[in-house]
């Protein structure tokens, strides 16, 4: 898994993603079913998560918050609303318990503050991979990523590491963000969820 | 002439004296607000987008400044675009309220309270979690609502 460090795009760049982007994928979510949905999603090799909150910053969410891509696809986090981060379930991220695959490198994109500011990752392991935004997780705000098979540490119980050496001082996941997560097989069927 | 009881003396010397404390009491409270009515507000206070990954202007709050040792409850001094004072904000955790916590003697940072505002947060750098804003608002709701 190759990790892009945060950029911000230039002036080009926004209107440029802003114009296309949403649209292409909007598209591609639209019309998404099965295979059909695969190969387009394939072909277009990078999938848009929005960070998105309400005007008072009462709800915030990841749009989708389950999605499906194959391995080697690309993943934008782009906020539309609010300030946020992406950051992976990994012991290097503040000691948060292990929830992508063992061989992959965790991210954390660092605070996005401005609509429009995105981060990219290129998901090469397979495995499910559980992410966070650091200010909302104690608030839900998680989502879940699945690249080709569905196994790993995300494909277990929230608390499958209780008792293993090494592991005493990582934080569990909260229990509101247990709940928001969407369930794997529900994400495999379906390839895209939304809240 | 006949002279003044001894009593009304003590009675009229004891008005002067609680008269002149109140009005030193009141001058000293509009000094000490009136550094807050202007942003920036001096003293210890911060502009919070210097302490933490947030834009100088929120839409809906406006400016904020606060002293980093009263976090996270605050008080949070809000300004609007041309740096008046519009409100005085306080944090306060779920946590904290669920653990029954008490916050005393919060600052204000006027005496003039129009209204007053308390809504649910989700979070944001320097309060990373689930916590209500209240807002004691300086200004007309008319006013507050411009803050965008």
């Amino acid at each position: 898994m190759r990790t892009t460090r945060r950029e911000f795009l230039s002036t080009s760049g926004v209107i440029l993603s802003s114009l296309i982007i949403p649209d292409i994928m909007q598209a591609v979510w639209t019309d998404a079913s099965g295979p059909e949905w695969q190969n387009t999603a394939h072909a277009a090799g990078l999938v848009e998560i929005r960070m998105r909150s309400d005007q008072s910053g009462a709800n915030v969410w990841f749009d989708p918050i389950g999605i499906y891509v194959k391995p080697g696809q690309v993943v934008r986090w782009i906020v539309k609303e609010n300030v946020h981060t992406t950051t992976a379930y990994h012991p290097r991220n503040g000691n948060h318990s292990l929830r992508i695959p063992e061989k992959a490198a965790p991210w954390n994109s660092g605070y996005l503050v401005n609509p429009g500011d995105h981060f990219e990752v290129k998901l090469e392991v397979e495995g499910v991979y559980d992410y966070y935004c650091i200010p909302h997780e104690m608030a839900g705000m998680v989502g879940r990523i699945i690249v080709g098979r569905p196994i790993g540490p995300g494909a277990l119980s929230f608390d499958y590491y209780r008792g293993r050496p090494g592991t005493a001082n990582w934080l569990p996941v909260p229990e509101a963000a247990q709940k928001t997560f969407p369930n794997i097989e529900r994400i495999m069927r379906e390839k895209i969820v939304r809240r | 002439m006949k002279p003044i009881p001894i009593k009304l003396r003590f009675l009229v010397f004891g008005i002067l004296v609680a008269g002149i404390m109140i009005f030193a009491a009141t001058l000293d409270g509009v000094c000490a607000e009136k550094h807050m009515y202007n942003a920036p507000p001096g003293g210890n206070y911060k502009k919070v987008s210097s302490l933490v990954a947030l834009p100088d202007f929120i839409p809906g709050l406006g400016t904020l400044y606060v002293d980093p040792a009263t976090l996270p409850a605050g008080p949070f001094l809000a300004y609007d675009k041309k740096g008046h004072l519009v409100s005085t904000v306080y944090m306060i955790p779920i946590k904290d309220i669920n653990d029954h916590k008490e916050f005393k003697n919060l600052k204000v940072a006027s005496g003039k309270v129009d209204h007053v505002d308390m809504y649910y947060n989700a979070g944001h750098p320097g309060v990373p979690e689930p916590h209500y804003h209240v807002i004691l608002w300086h200004v007309s709701p008319e006013k507050a609502a411009e803050l965008k």
